[in-house]
This record gives structure tokens, C-alpha cells and sequence, in this order.
């Protein structure tokens, strides 16, 4: 083979050995991860070689925290990381559906099955998998007035496996309902602006109000000081009179003396500009982020400028209250009071950077999974329903419609639907064997059921507002039996390195 | 004043970037010193440039360098993500969690043991903090030598940490996530594009780059390393992109390092495909988001003219990253001298100019050359009052794949010169730049333009600082002729070198632009080339090699080009 040419030291491992490396590092990574699931998951505390601490319980936080040295594992990692990027959540579901799928072949494979006939009944169940679902889901209808309620739920759902309970309901109704305000994550830097103030006119700009042509500094271009204080002077006036028509315009706006002026700016204000801006009793901000001036725009009205040539009051947004907080290094100018509270910023306080960083995590997820509900205008019965009522309409109606051992591919991958629930019942301390007949038999009587964590009776997820999002569930369905389809198809494996020794 | 921002990508530009703070931290050091030679008490060198004021959140004031550094996951070794400055949590168990309510595993990984060096950093620091009273915490400290530390470093720096003795802000630190490096090498433009796609990596370290920016009251412009041996130039490249987009009034200087190791290729001709059209793509895209680059690397610096001075051993990031961050900051000298008003003479400083004026002077004229190269003379040779020929002969360039001994009519040249000794005595700023002007009129391929800093005060040897000095280097950096005992000397045999750095906007520098676009054309864009999908792989489509492959034409053509500048000559 050429591509043994390629490093001789290199250590070529036969189809079988091949496909049990590919297998154990499914499970190995699946029994990392499996801990996480659901709301009465195990948090991770890592400590890494330098001390640094890091809280998750979120499954794609995990795995970009480990050292994985397996290719096989890198492969499912950058699966299930993907999944988290496009959809937000679901690296955890991808990573043990994964690790069950090839633990359910490994059974048949060591009987003797070839992986093509277990790979072709994968594809079979993935497709029914896929319309059992269309017809599963719940429709919710989003339009101009969301369904705050549903919303809520699926918030909920999703922040209760990654904070406790009191927690994740206070967050689930901030999540939902738009606050009115922003915060900007700096503040003014001129020790004589107002740190309060109310009433205020905003201007969202673009301008740089910075004296900066690097020629004039540079000595050699100048053969006299003269020459060069005149050149210095005049780029410095051309700074001064675009400050100067920012001041005019809060002139002519404020003269009531009620009312205030805040100047937002994307580039540089440089001391001089400062200085003027807060002589007229503006409060200028500098560097605002890209997307802060957008939300700016979105919540306080008016328009961004990139120019203070022919401003005029339209442009100008509006917000009740413009304050400062100062915490160490730390500057904060809240913007609250706005007029269209279209946009929000969430204020995460913590005793500590790793609480933070894990509730800031926690929140992202929660706002995905609500964003991808107004987007899928569905959402899906959650707590191992959908899983097992699936797992019953492969083995019940579309095994029988496949002729010989593609029947097999079909039930592996049905059983291996179950580690949903069955890892749910697991992380809670019940027992998976009598949970999973007690939800199957409740399935085969018609009821929807999925698991109460608590007890491990039954519930009616859609009784106790439990949801999972449509579209997190559809990619995990569609891309969990591509990859291991692509494990158990390996022919060989070509190991180089140190860090790819044999599994023992 | 006029703030620089610094930012390293990967991990022999982060080499460069500790040698690089451990030079400033010197220089702060031995001002504060009261039995530090006067050189370093007044330099007129505004340390305000580089480093920042700030507070921590319990009220400690810090002086921290603006500084971003971006490296992969577990490459900072002993020292925190956070930074130095955040208090180091003894005991994990002890820490209560707030917010989940269930069970707790922890997961922790083997603790990067502090070298002998770190821990005698920590012990000073104790020790000035509980004033000696606490004899406890500063006991083993008394025992480790100077001798000692040096060793240790010499021969066990695993790390770009492990001998830095700079504190770091909190939002310096940036660690990669997604790499697992462990089993893929990280050695081509394609997997590093691969893992800025994960997650928002991107949208973190611009928020970082920001807050530095912010605080800026008139940036003047970021000096930016990049390790261009692999996935890192894909990363850099991506934060020069939105560099270029969001400050677009601030020019970037980048230096794009490579390591001796990065030049050993694979033995296949895949490997070597794979290398040349990483090099091509990677110049390609760097050089178009900077206004100045500054190629630097040489195979190995062993063999180069710098091995008359130095001992460097080549499979050594520590030594070789030493060498090229003390170029770094000759380079940086004048983008930092205090203002004095154009024609006020100073006795400490002379030539100043800002990263703009330095890229307008090198690129402004009808060439625009932007590729620069960077030459080193360390230590520089004494200068005496006579014609000087022989100094500007021994500047070594550090940027690889030039013509030696080409010379270029039309090139433009910026020599800084700092700490410069006349018969092992230091001389004033004025008597070595004009010595320097003495070696330009009487070199014979005299450049057509040339700029002259000077600054009194030498490049100061911190005691981590490789014991890479041959035998005739003494106390000062002056070069004996007779040996002076200790085969290699460091930190303890000599205490400051005088310095030369030239930035040289060539035609010289056509071989390694013509090498990339020749590699570009081979392997990418001829028909049936090899490398056309390796590079689809890598996400560029034909289209974007084409106009990779013009843009490097054109730059080619114009260091062809010899059409007559219409500015003035002559230095000034």
C-alpha cells in the first residue's frame, strides 16, 4: 500500500483489532460524559496542572477541557462539538448515543455479523428515526406573539441540567422576558464626566475622534519645528471640529437643562476630545464593541453615524438612565430606561470567576434552546420519552418491513435510542432495568410517558412542561449513525506516535 | 504618550514574547535599584508604551504589559490561565459550589511542578510581602544559588513560562480549546483554520484585544508575533482580519518567527507539498492584514554570523527565542522614546519615531516594499573615531531565504543603535550616531535612504537569560581579544549589551517572496498540481489561490521595479 510508505514506523493495525480500538474509545468516551445527563447529573470540578479551576456539567465545555489522545475519540469529540456549535446543545446525547451504537454492534459483531450489514440497517432506523419524529413533535405556533409559556419550558428544561432547580426557575423567566436596558463593559474615561445620569440623548457613532497621523511624528519629514507645530495644529483642529459639532447638536437638544447627552463611539476618543466632550457635560464612551452599537441602536432608537457631518436630532437614540459602576478595574455604564426594549444584557453576578463562567455557560444554553424554539416552531416531549416511543416504532412497525439482517441494524440501533432514559434513571440512583420495562409497557398501552427523575414512575412530560428542542434532536439523529457507521466501516489503522499505543 | 499593544500567537512567538517581558522587567527593575548602574535610572524610554496600570479586584495596584498571548490548551505549564496576579487556590476540595445542588466529581489533572527558578521567584515574593518575618514560606529559597536557577533553565525549559519572570494581567492569557494536539500535529494552515471554527474562540480574543485598546488614550499601533510554523498562522491570520476591519487607523508590525525545528520536513513528498504551500498561503494571508512584516527565523542560527558572539544551540527554543526577542526589542526602542519636541536634542535618546512613522518611512516609497528584513548585531562591536567599516558589515540577518551579498541602490533603512561602547566605554548618544553616520559614508553600497536612532541605555541581561555568550563577550557586552575563562557566560558573567538592529526594506528579501509564489503556482494552481486539494481542504477554492498568486506576483514585480523614489535621500 502507498500510504505504508508514508512512515515506515508507523504501526498498521488489522481490520478486527482496528475495530475494537474504534469501539472502546466510543465507550471510554461515552463513560466520561455519561455522568452529565440530565438534572440529576454529576458537575465536574477540574483542576488543571496549573491550579486553574473549572466548573461544567455541560458536555462540550467537558470535552474542550480534556487532553484526548485517541484519534477514534477526537473523531466522536469533533462530532459532538460541531453538534454544540450549530444547535447549542447536545454534545453529551451525541457522545453516549455514539457509545451505545457501537456497543450494541460490538454484541453482533462478535457473533460474527459483518459491520456493512449492522451500517445499512443504521441508515434504515435513521431515516424512520426521522419521520417518526416530524410526526412526534409538538407544534407551537411562534408568529408575533410567542408562546412565553412553552418558552419558558424549554428554558427550563434546558438550565436544570446544568444549575439547581431554584436557580434555573429564576433564570428561566429572566431568559424569556426582554430586561430593559444594557451594560457596557467600560465607562468613561475623563475623571470630570457625570458617573449618573437621566434623561439622556444617546449617539451611537463611528468616528474616529482621534488625533492620529502617524507622518506628522515622525521628525524626519520635517525640516522645522515650525513646520511641524503648524502641521500638528491643523490635524488637531480637524479633530476638534468634529467634537465641536457633537457639542452643538447637545446643544441644541439640551437646552432645557433636564435632559442629558451620551456619546457611544465604535473608534478612539483621544484625551483633548475627552476633555471638550465633558467641558460641555457630555459623557463620552470609547471603543464600544461592534455588536454592543448595534443593540445600542435596536434598544435606544436613533442611528449609528460614521460621520458628524449634518447630524441631526433623528439620529440621536434616548434612554430614562446612563449610570456608572466601578468594581476594582472593572467599569460598567448601565443604559436602562430604553425605548425599545428589543434587547437585554444579563448581569451575571458570583462569588467567584469558575461559578460565573459556568452560570454565563448555563445561560447561553438556556437562550439557544429558546432561540431554536421560535426558530423550529416545535418542540419535542423531553425526559426519554421521544427515545423510547421511538425505540417502539422501529421494533414495532419498521423492522418488519425490512427483509432479513438488516432487522439487526434496525434493533441495535433502537435499543441504543434507550441510553437516554436509561442514563437519566441511571445519574439518579434508580434502577435502569425496572424504569425502562415500566416505560416501555406504559408505551406499548399508548401512554407518552418519560421518566420523573425523582421517583422513576412515569410522568407525562408535557403535563410536568418538560421540553427538548427539535432541531438539537434531528441533527444528533442525523449525524450520531453517519460517524458510527464511519467506526465500524475501518479497514485498517495507521498508528504513528507515541501517544497511540495498543489498548490493553 | 502613544500606547503599543502586543499580541503572540503560538508557541515560539510566546518563547520570544517571555525573553521579550523579561528584558522590560529588567529594565523596571534596575531603575528601581538603588545599586543599579545609573544607565538605567534615567533612559527616556517611556515604560508607559508597553505596560498598563490597573488594580486587581482586591484593591492591589499592578503594573502588567498590554499583552495578549494566545497558545494551545496546557501550554502555559505551571502558571494560571488567570494570570500571576489571581491568588492561586490551595485546596479545591474546600471550594463550595454554588450553584449545582447534586453530586460533585473532580477531576484533577497532574500539577505542573514550578522549577527551581519559579519557586525561587515565589519565595522572593513572599518574602518582600511578609518583610523576612516569616521564615517559614522563605527557608528553601536561601539554598537555591544563582548558579543554581541558571542551571535548571539551561537544561530543563519545557515551557515558555517555565523562565519568565513577568507578572501577567488576567485577560493576557489566552488558551486555544479544541486543538488535542496530542495526536494531530499542528503543523499546517488547514488544521489551525479547522479549530478557529469551534466555538467562539474568535469572538473571545478580539473581546480581550478590546479591553486593552480601550484603555488606550492614542494607540499608535500593535506589534504582533506570530509562530508561523503551522496551525497558528491560520489564527493570526483570522485576528489580523478583524484586526484590520476594527481598528483600521492603527498599524500592526508583525514579526513572523519560525524554529529551527520548524525547517526539518518530512521525508515524503507529501509532507513537502504540504510545507511550501503552507509557507506560500501563510505569507500570503499575513502579509495582506499588516502594514509591515518582518520575516524572522533562520534555519539555524548556529551557523550563522551571530555564532562569532554566540553559543546557541539550535534545538533550543529557549536560546534561539532569546536572540530573536532581543532583536524584537531594539526594534521597539524608538517607538518609545519620550517626546522632546523634533529638534530638542536629548542626552539619553535620539530618532524617535511611532510603528506609523517607522511603516510609512520603510513602505512610503515607490516601491512599497512591506516585506522587511530585520538584521542583529548582538553585542555591537565598539565603535571608534575611525571610519568605522567594519560595523555595519557585522549587522547578521535574522529573516531567512535572502540574498547574502545583493545589493540594492534603492533601499531604505532604519538602524537603531542602543548602549553602543567606544574602548569599553560607554559613549553618548550623540558620538554613536555619528560614528554610525561615518560607517555609511564610508561603506562603499551605501542604501539610498537612512534613518538613525540611538538610545544610552544597553539591552540589560535578566538572570534567566540563556548562558549563550562566547568567551570574548565581557561584563558590558564589550568584545575582548584575549578569552575570558567560562566557555559559555549568561546573566552572571555579563550584565548588559550593547545593541544594533536594522529593519531594511530591501530587494534583497526576493528570494523567499519569489519561493512562495513559485510554490503557490507549482503545487496549487497549475493543472493537475498536487496540492490543489489540499489546499480545497484547507477551504480556499481556486479562485482565492488565483488572487493569492497575483498579489504575491505584484509583489515580486515591485521589488523588480527600480524606478527612481521621488523623496529625498540621504539619512537625516
Amino acid at each position: 500500500m502507498s500510504l505504508r510508505v508514508l512512515n515506515p514506523n508507523a504501526e498498521v493495525l488489522n481490520k478486527s483489532a482496528a475495530l475494537h480500538m474504534n469501539i472502546n474509545a466510543a465507550k471510554g468516551l461515552q463513560d466520561v460524559l455519561k455522568t452529565n445527563l440530565g438534572p440529576k447529573g454529576t458537575i465536574k470540578m477540574l483542576v488543571g496542572g496549573a491550579g486553574d479551576i473549572k466548573l461544567t456539567k455541560d458536555g462540550n465545555t467537558l470535552l474542550k477541557e480534556m487532553q484526548i489522545q485517541n484519534p477514534t475519540a477526537v473523531m466522536i469529540a469533533r462530532t459532538a462539538v460541531a453538534q454544540d456549535d450549530s444547535s447549542g446543545d447536545g454534545t453529551t446525547s451525541t457522545v453516549i448515543f455514539i457509545g451505545e451504537l457501537m456497543k450494541q454492534s460490538e454484541r453482533y459483531i462478535d457473533e460474527g455479523m459483518h459491520p456493512r450489514v449492522l451500517v445499512d440497517g443504521f441508515d434504515i432506523a435513521k431515516r424512520a428515526t426521522l419521520e417518526f419524529l416530524e410526526n412526534f413533535k409538538t407544534h407551537v405556533v411562534m408568529g408575533e406573539t410567542p408562546d412565553k409559556e412553552i418558552l419558558k419550558m424549554v428554558g427550563r428544561t434546558a438550565l436544570r441540567t446544568k444549575l439547581y432547580e431554584g436557580l434555573a426557575d429564576q433564570l428561566s423567566d429572566i431568559v424569556v422576558n426582554a430586561i430593559e436596558g444594557l451594560v457596557l463593559d467600560h465607562g468613561s474615561r475623563h475623571p470630570d464626566t457625570k458617573r449618573r445620569a437621566e434623561n439622556c440623548y444617546i449617539l451611537t457613532c463611528n468616528v474616529s475622534l482621534e488625533y492620529e497621523k502617524s507622518e506628522v511624528n515622525a521628525g524626519f519629514f520635517y525640516s522645522t519645528a515650525e513646520q511641524r507645530e503648524t502641521m500638528v495644529t491643523a490635524e488637531r483642529r480637524q479633530v476638534d471640529e468634529k467634537v465641536q459639532q457633537i457639542i452643538e447638536l447637545k446643544n441644541k437638544v439640551c437646552s432645557d437643562n433636564e435632559s442629558n447627552f451620551v456619546v457611544i463611539n465604535q473608534k478612539g476618543i483621544d484625551p483633548p476630545s475627552l476633555d471638550l466632550l465633558a467641558r460641555a457635560g457630555i459623557i463620552a464612551l470609547r471603543r464600544a464593541k461592534r455588536r454592543n452599537m448595534e443593540r445600542l441602536v435596536l434598544a435606544c432608537g436613533g442611528e449609528a453615524v460614521n460621520s458628524v457631518d449634518n447630524l441631526t436630532p433623528d439620529c440621536l437614540g434616548w434612554a430614562g438612565l446612563v449610570y456608572e459602576h466601578v468594581l476594582g478595574e472593572e467599569k460598567y455604564t448601565f443604559v436602562e430606561n430604553v425605548k425599545n426594549p428589543h434587547s437585554c444584557t444579563i448581569l451575571i453576578k458570583g462569588p467567584n470567576d469558575h461559578t460565573i463562567a459556568q452560570i454565563k455557560d448555563a445561560i447561553r444554553d438556556g437562550l439557544r434552546s429558546i432561540k431554536n424554539t421560535l426558530e423550529d416552531e416545535a418542540v419535542v416531549l423531553g425526559a426519554g420519552a421521544f427515545e423510547v416511543a421511538a425505540r417502539q416504532h422501529l421494533i414495532n412497525n419498521v423492522k418488519k418491513t425490512v427483509q432479513g439482517r438488516a432487522q439487526v441494524g434496525i434493533e441495535a440501533f433502537a435499543d441504543a435510542l434507550l441510553v437516554v432514559p436509561k442514563t437519566l434513571a441511571e445519574n439518579s440512583g434508580l434502577d435502569t432495568q425496572d424504569v425502562i420495562i415500566s416505560l416501555k409497557n406504559e408505551h406499548e398501552n399508548g401512554n407518552i410517558v418519560g421518566l420523573n427523575h425523582h421517583t422513576g414512575e412515569p410522568i407525562d412530560p408535557q403535563m410536568e412542561g418538560i421540553f427538548d428542542n427539535y432541531s438539537v434532536k434531528r441533527q444528533i439523529i442525523n449525524s450520531v449513525p453517519v460517524i458510527a457507521s464511519q467506526l465500524l466501516l475501518v479497514d485498517e489503522v495507521i498508528r504513528a506516535g507515541r501517544n497511540m499505543r495498543k489498548p490493553s | 504618550m502613544k500606547e503599543l499593544v502586543t499580541v503572540q500567537v503560538g508557541e515560539f512567538a510566546n518563547y520570544i514574547g517571555s525573553h521579550y517581558w523579561n528584558f522590560q522587567d529588567e529594565l523596571l527593575g534596575m531603575a528601581e535599584d538603588p545599586q543599579g548602574d545609573p544607565v538605567y535610572k534615567t533612559t527616556s524610554l517611556d515604560m508607559d508604551v508597553l505596560y498598563r496600570n490597573g488594580e486587581t479586584s482586591q484593591g492591589i495596584l499592578t503594573y502588567c504589559p498590554r499583552l495578549i498571548s494566545i497558545g494551545y490548551k496546557g501550554s502555559l505549564g505551571s502558571l494560571s490561565c488567570s494570570g500571576s496576579l489571581s491568588p492561586r487556590l490551595s485546596n479545591p476540595e474546600s471550594l463550595e459550589i454554588v450553584s449545582w445542588a447534586g453530586n460533585v466529581i473532580q477531576r484533577t489533572a497532574e500539577l505542573h511542578e514550578k522549577n527551581l527558578f519559579l519557586q525561587s521567584l515565589c519565595g522572593e515574593e513572599s518574602a518582600n510581602r511578609t518583610n523576612g518575618a516569616d521564615q517559614e514560606s522563605g527557608l528553601p529559597q536561601m539554598q537555591i544559588s544563582d548558579k543554581d536557577r541558571i542551571e535548571c533553565l539551561e537544561n530543563g525549559v519545557q515551557y515558555w513560562t517555565d523562565f519568565s519572570k513577568v507578572q501577567y494581567h488576567p485577560r493576557s492569557m489566552y488558551e486555544l480549546h479544541g486543538l488535542w494536539t496530542d495526536c494531530e500535529k499542528f503543523d499546517n494552515y488547514g488544521i489551525g483554520e479547522d479549530t478557529l471554527s469551534i466555538s467562539l474562540q474568535s469572538e473571545e480574543m478580539n473581546e480581550r484585544l478590546r479591553f486593552f485598546i480601550e484603555e488606550c488614550d492614542c494607540i499608535q499601533g500593535i506589534q504582533f508575533i506570530v509562530d508561523d510554523s503551522g496551525g497558528f498562522s491560520a489564527i493570526a491570520a483570522s485576528f489580523l482580519e478583524d484586526i484590520a476591519d476594527d481598528y483600521s487607523n492603527t498599524p500592526v508590525l508583525l514579526y513572523s518567527a519560525r524554529s529551527p525545528a520548524s525547517y526539518t520536513h518530512g521525508k515524503s513528498s507529501k509532507e513537502s507539498v504540504s510545507r511550501a504551500l503552507h509557507d506560500a498561503v501563510s505569507f500570503s494571508r499575513l502579509s495582506s492584514f499588516c502594514k509591515l512584516m518582518i520575516p524572522l527565523g533562520l534555519p539555524s542560527l548556529s551557523r550563522s554570523n551571530l555564532s562569532s558572539t554566540l553559543f546557541v544551540e539550535d534545538q533550543k527554543l529557549f536560546h534561539c527565542s532569546a536572540i530573536y526577542a532581543a532583536s524584537v526589542h531594539s526594534v521597539s526602542i524608538p517607538f518609545r522614546m519620550e517626546s522632546q519636541g523634533v529638534t530638542a536634542e536629548s542626552a539619553y535618546i535620539s530618532g524617535a519615531t511611532d510603528v506609523g512613522g517607522m511603516v510609512q518611512m520603510l513602505t512610503g516609497h515607490a516601491r512599497q516594499n512591506m516585506i522587511t528584513i530585520l538584521d542583529l548585531a548582538m553585542p555591537f562591536p565598539s565603535l571608534t573615531g575611525e571610519n568605522n567599516q567594519s560595523i555595519l558589515p557585522t549587522l547578521c540577518s535574522l529573516t531567512p531565504e535572502i540574498e547574502e551579498n545583493g545589493y540594492d541602490l534603492h533601499s531604505i533603512e532604519s538602524l537603531i543603535v542602543h548602549g553602543a561602547l567606544s574602548g569599553g566605554r560607554r559613549i553618548s548618544v550623540s558620538e554613536a550616531k555619528q560614528y554610525v553616520h561615518t560607517a555609511y559614508q564610508n561603506t562603499i553600497l551605501r542604501p539610498m535612504f537612512c534613518h538613525i536612532s540611538a538610545a544610552l541605555c544597553p539591552l540589560p541581561i535578566p538572570l534567566p537569560f540563556p548562558s549563550i555568550f562566547n568567551d570574548r563577550v565581557g561584563r558590558k557586552g564589550e568584545l575582548s581579544d584575549t578569552r575570558l575563562g567560562e566557555e559559555r557566560r549568561g546573566s552572571l558573567e555579563v550584565d548588559s549589551v550593547p545593541m544594533a538592529a536594522r529593519l531594511r526594506s530591501s530587494s534583497a528579501v526576493k528570494p523567499l517572496v519569489e519561493r512562495r509564489l513559485g510554490s503557490l503556482r507549482r503545487y496549487g494552481l497549475e493543472r493537475g498540481s498536487l496540492g490543489a486539494e489540499l489546499l480545497r481542504s484547507w477551504g480556499f477554492g481556486r479562485e482565492e489561490v488565483e488572487e493569492m498568486g497575483e498579489s504575491l506576483a505584484k509583489m515580486v514585480m515591485l521589488l523588480y521595479s527600480n524606478t527612481y523614489a521621488s523623496s529625498q535621500s540621504d539619512s537625516d
